[in-house]
């Protein structure tokens, strides 16, 4: 039973990983649609997902270099994403 | 250990909130720019935070023998807690992010101060950081992602916390678009749990095979493994899945008498789901998890021996095995003209725990039923209300039952009102 449980464990990583690479190296070049995005559309649709999003003149420009940095750990968001959601809250001040 | 950890975070924000008081522009430079524009120093503070005050009326209905019920209420308000959150970006790569939380002591007078998080994060690279610390893993949908203000129904899921906790390590993480969709993923090594061994309670106030995470002094040298994967299919960031799990080889202490029994291995995964979209003008969440926690079955042979020289069994064998799971949804009419129906967030949610059961048929088969601990399983129903002050200023009304096997139905009403900051 124990020699199942691991071979099915093992097996589900095996397949996640598989899943990971290949989408990983086919998705290298990220579509127009998803680079061509604003800030104002990834603040709404990545900040609602858990909390509502925030009024970009609750905090200064120095506050929000903060706060979106926390939120890029909390939500483990991208790279891309948190700089124009941090640009996009910064162009309110 | 902990009071000089405690002691070190106290004395970081007091001196950074001391400086923080002076205008260095006006003082140094003598210019007419604005504080906010100060220049030089590339370190950024923040002193975050949330106050959580609540009234609670609980109704405790028992099932006698004759079928007839006893009912017991309660009431209070309770100051439940005051969380701080010095958060520090150094520079561009290291962030420090912290929570300091100050529990009111539930028996009037005083407070308790514990160190929630306390992590530093190292970006090496755009896709990547690497934490070290004291942190919450992301171990479903709940534990250190919605176990804040974004938690809409008041009370806390049940069976959401016997799985890992917050605890102290080193890992990694970070998100990566691939094509329209994205991941997301965490790996981390943390000292893991230490399994509760009691030799000497009897009956259901022994809390043996139940594990402990946040300990800062392992009592090992083996270091539990974990970490989950997000998968967020659509482009639009709507659907949220994500896996996530902790393996720990030993929950035992090296080198004590009991060494054959303490290596306990200890295994948790859950699997949970978070889709949010706007049906104009409606906006819809949808929450569920399940999770499992397995501790390698051992039979606890510890024995008391009484004056007469009589040895009982202080609990008999069980299969430690748990799980709990939730589901959840809230609707909000956002885009409405009416700004208080726009604030107004209405949602219901079911769960359910399922504790481990005694591995002996008869008493696996009890009636009434018993199990390890004195937990019997349970489900809980809660509805709830929210209004919005502001976008992190919630006030929660909600209603919950909590339905136990052979135990008294709680029926709780609470108020809720989250200040963040």
């Amino acid at each position: 039973m124990k020699k199942i449980n691991r071979i099915t464990t093992l097996s589900a990583t095996l397949i996640v990983i598989a899943i990971i690479a290949t989408t990983l190296i086919n998705g290298c070049k990220t579509p127009e649609a998803i680079a061509s995005k604003s800030g104002a559309q990834l603040w709404g649709e990545n900040c609602n997902r858990c909390h509502n999003a925030p009024d970009p003149t609750t905090y200064s420009d120095d506050q929000w270099d903060v706060t979106t940095e926390h939120m890029r750990q909390k939500a483990l968001l991208t790279d891309v994403e948190i700089t124009k959601i941090r640009t996009f809250l910064k162009s309110a001040n | 250990m902990k009071k000089i950890i405690l002691l070190f975070v106290v004395c970081f924000i007091c001196f950074n909130f001391a400086n923080g008081q002076t205008d260095s522009s006006a003082t140094t430079s003598g210019t007419d720019e604005a504080p906010n524009k100060a220049k030089g120093g590339a370190t950024k503070f923040l002193l975050a935070g949330k106050a959580t005050v609540s009234w609670t009326s609980a109704n405790t209905t028992v099932t006698n023998p004759d079928g007839s019920t006893t009912t017991t209420r309660t009431n209070n308000f309770s100051p439940e807690a005051l969380m701080l959150m010095p958060l520090v970006k150094i520079n561009n790569k290291l962030f420090l992010d912290a929570q300091v939380e100050v529990d009111a002591n539930p028996t009037g007078g005083g407070a308790a101060i514990k160190l929630n998080e306390m992590i530093i994060y190292y970006r090496f690279c755009p896709e990547a950081s690497v934490f070290f610390g004291n942190f919450s893993p992301k171990y479903g949908i709940y534990m250190g992602v919605l176990d804040d203000f974004t938690n809409r129904y008041a009370t806390n899921p049940i069976g959401m916390n016997r799985g890992p906790q917050t605890q102290t390590g080193i890992g990694v993480q970070g998100g990566v678009q691939a094509g329209y969709s994205k991941f997301n993923y965490q790996l981390y090594l943390s000292n893991g749990p230490q399994q509760v061994i009691d030799t000497t309670t009897m009956g259901n106030a022994n809390l043996t095979g139940q594990l402990n995470y946040n300990n800062y002094q392992d009592n090992n040298r083996n270091k539990a493994v974990g970490g989950s994967i997000g998968f967020l299919p659509f482009s639009n960031s709507s659907l949220q899945m994500d896996v996530s799990g902790q393996y720990a080889a030993k929950t035992g202490a090296d080198g004590t008498a009991l060494d054959s029994i303490y290596p306990a291995s200890s295994t948790s995964w859950a699997f949970d789901l978070n889709y949010y979209h706007v049906f104009s003008p409606v906006m819809v969440r949808v929450l569920a998890e399940y999770n499992q926690t397995t501790t390698q079955n051992y039979n606890y042979p510890f024995s008391t021996t009484d004056s007469s020289g009589h040895k009982s069994l202080v609990i008999p064998a069980f299969d430690n095995r748990l799980s709990g799971w939730f589901a959840g949804a809230t609707v909000r009419p956002s885009g409405v003209e009416s700004k208080f129906l726009s604030n107004l967030e209405l949602g219901c949610r079911v769960g359910g725990y399922t504790p481990p059961k005694y591995t002996d048929a008869a008493l696996a088969n009890a009636s009434p039923a018993v199990s390890p601990w004195g937990e019997n399983s349970r489900t809980q129903t809660t509805v709830c209300l929210t209004y919005w002050f502001t976008w992190k200023t919630p006030l929660n009304f909600a209603y919950d039952v909590l339905t136990q096997k052979d135990a008294p139905t709680i029926k709780t009403f609470y108020t809720r009102l989250i200040f963040f900051f």
